[in-house]
């Protein structure tokens, strides 16, 4: 039995990494199409990423769309979550509801709804119609993760700050924020990837003045298969695992470094 | 002595519901009061106003002539601890207690040293570059002890810090809190459903029902002289047995059941007077036969709790159950089920009219 799971872990780590696994090379392949196994190796379709402004604007738009959203979807976050955790009010079980809304609605029913909606505004194949979307989707997953800290966020702590003579904002300041630091931190890298990620929405409203990375993939993928795709993918591969593995770094690092052998205290 | 802490006529409404009524109560200088009653008694939320977290409904809160009734939290110079603690978890000990000085302005260099000389004042010399997860349960207390009195407030509350404590930390605490207090003279008001604390440590007890202050007395006063059956039986172990007086004059009082009592005491009472009698444990005595010059009556025995140097003895006489604490070499003459003599003096019989 144990080794039959064991064996069955096995499968199902393969076939999640599959994709992982053939991407890589594909991105070094000389074919003029993706194809595996590759019939060769070269360098030459990074070159042609990193020079054609054809790849480079969207990539561009996309941090730039995402980066916009993260502040936007934090600025309403923060203290939407803070009213909603911390407070009771009437309707507070229907605010509660439309900030969570966005994620329960498919994103292809919002797509369309911002195609008609923004047409009208004139917001349609603009980077500010884009943000706005993406804050949209991007709140209920900053909210998400936000209201769990906050609700694990000991209240005491404040009140002890208060009574030690620090002043509502300065409590904020000195506990609140750096206490909620991790939350914030991961409840923003959540409403970045989420932007960086969407495809749907983009592909109905980002049109050519605003064009995404997803969306200029996906379009590359129904043209042309260009392997710049894989590329693109192996980057963002090595940019997500850089980010998983560096804190780990830095922890490993930082236990390396000598401890004081007598507390910092003593005399 | 003048007053130095001052609650005139507190009251506290959510709603309907009176959480405090009409609770007024001088506290000296120097002072260490306990508040103490059940859970929602309304000792809670007592320090809540004082400490400016909750707003009273009515009433007014004077420290030092001074009302700060209108004055924010963080402009009250008052320290409290926590019954969890609150200290920062992204700060280390000696940050936490440096915390109240840096909001005061107090430079780093000489802030981080008085707050290393008062961890040394609460026997944490050494420990001030750890982090709060890195201290135990009670090294953590003395932490949030210094961290509210690095600022010499005027006030020092204390919100049943000792709950999260195993017992003999606990004792360890209250020795040490006492030590601290007294060594700083700094006014103190603890709050406590744990009698045994609250008779260990105060000056003077606030015992709290129903939002009401029921007695305000010292600890022995409170064990000895309640001033209604609540606190008779919140604190200690109690005998209460309910009678009338039968002459004021010659202090007499009867019982259906135990018939004609005589009782200690300086109040005259009205004849007639529906009254209930205290009969602490351990003022009774337990025999096979009765004794003379004490009032006796007989008890069947139900259960016998043994603590090994005593023994708590629980029975009935007739229809009203009584408790007696006997040494542990006394409780070897009786088994439970059996019939036996209980017997006290007169002077042990206290009379309460509430």
């Amino acid at each position: 039995m144990n080794t039959f799971m064991r064996w069955a872990g096995f499968i199902v780590v393969l076939f999640i990494a599959a994709p992982l696994v053939i991407v890589v090379p594909m991105s070094f392949s000389n074919a003029n199409s993706l194809q595996f196994p590759p019939p060769g190796y070269w360098l030459g379709y990074y070159r042609a990423y990193f020079t054609s402004m054809d790849w480079l604007i969207p990539t561009w738009n996309s941090i730039l769309i995402a980066t916009a959203t993260t502040i936007l979807t934090m600025a309403l976050v923060v203290p939407a979550t803070f009213a909603l955790v911390r407070h009771k009010f009437r309707g507070k079980g229907f605010a509660d509801l439309m900030m969570l809304m966005p994620m329960a609605v498919p994103h292809i029913v919002m797509a369309v709804g911002y195609y008609s909606y923004f047409g009208d505004l004139g917001l349609v194949h603009s980077h500010l119609g884009v943000i706005l979307a993406h804050t949209c989707l991007s709140v209920p997953i900053a909210f998400l993760v936000l209201s769990a800290n906050l609700k694990g966020f000991d209240r005491n702590l404040e009140r002890a700050a208060q009574s030690l003579g620090a002043s509502p904002a300065k409590t904020f300041l000195h506990v609140t924020l750096p206490i909620l630091r991790p939350g914030l931190v991961i409840s923003s890298l959540f409403a970045f990837i989420q932007s960086f990620d969407e495809t749907v929405v983009a592909i109905f409203i980002s049109g050519r003045d605003a064009e995404t990375l997803p969306r200029k993939m996906f379009d590359s993928i129904r043209q042309e298969a260009d392997p710049v795709i894989a590329v693109i993918s192996t980057l963002l591969f090595v940019v997500v695992l850089v980010g998983i593995a560096a804190p780990y770094f830095a922890s490993a690092l930082r236990s390396r470094a000598p401890k004081p052998s007598r507390p910092a205290g003593a005399h | 002595m003048t007053n130095y802490l001052q609650l005139s006529n507190i009251t506290k409404t959510y709603g309907h519901f009176t959480a405090l009524d009409d609770v007024s109560l001088s506290v000296e200088k120097g002072e260490f009061v306990t508040f103490l009653g059940p859970s929602g008694s309304g000792k809670t939320t007592t320090l809540m106003i004082i400490a400016g977290f909750e707003k009273a409904s009515g009433g007014k809160v004077e420290v030092g002539g001074q009302s700060i009734s209108e004055l924010a939290p963080h402009e009250r110079n008052i320290g409290i601890v926590f019954q969890n603690y609150a200290l920062f978890p992204h700060k280390t000990a000696v940050e936490n207690v440096y915390f109240p000085l840096q909001m005061r302005g107090v430079s780093r260099s000489q802030g981080l040293r008085q707050a290393e000389d008062m961890l040394s004042l609460v026997g944490l010399k050494g420990f001030g570059h750890r982090h709060p997860k890195e201290l135990s349960g009670g090294q953590q207390q003395r932490v949030a002890l210094a961290r509210a009195l690095v600022f010499e407030p005027s006030l020092l509350l204390l919100d049943e810090p000792l709950g999260a404590l195993d017992k003999n930390l606990r004792e360890q605490m209250q020795i040490e809190i006492k030590r601290i207090q007294r060594s700083l003279g700094v006014t103190t008001i603890f709050v406590t459903h744990d009698q045994s604390e609250a008779m260990s440590m105060s000056d003077r007890i606030v015992v709290f029902e129903k939002g009401r202050i029921e007695q305000v007395a010292a600890p022995l006063d409170i064990y000895h002289r309640p001033q209604t059956s609540f606190v008779a039986a919140f604190i200690g172990e109690s005998n209460l047995i309910p009678a009338i007086i039968t002459s004021g004059a010659v202090r007499t009082a009867e019982n259906p059941t135990l018939g004609a009592f005589q009782y200690a005491g300086e109040d005259a009472l009205a004849d007639g007077q529906k009254v209930t009698l205290l009969i602490r444990p351990e003022h009774i005595k337990l025999s096979r036969n009765p004794i003379e010059g004490r009032k006796n009556a007989r008890m069947i025995v139900e259960t016998i709790v043994n603590y090994g140097d005593n023994a708590l003895v629980i029975g009935r006489a007739g229809d009203i159950p009584m408790r007696v604490r006997v040494l542990g070499a006394d409780v070897v003459i009786i088994r439970e089920g059996e019939e036996c003599c209980i017997s006290w003096a007169p002077d042990a019989v206290f009379v309460i009219t509430k």
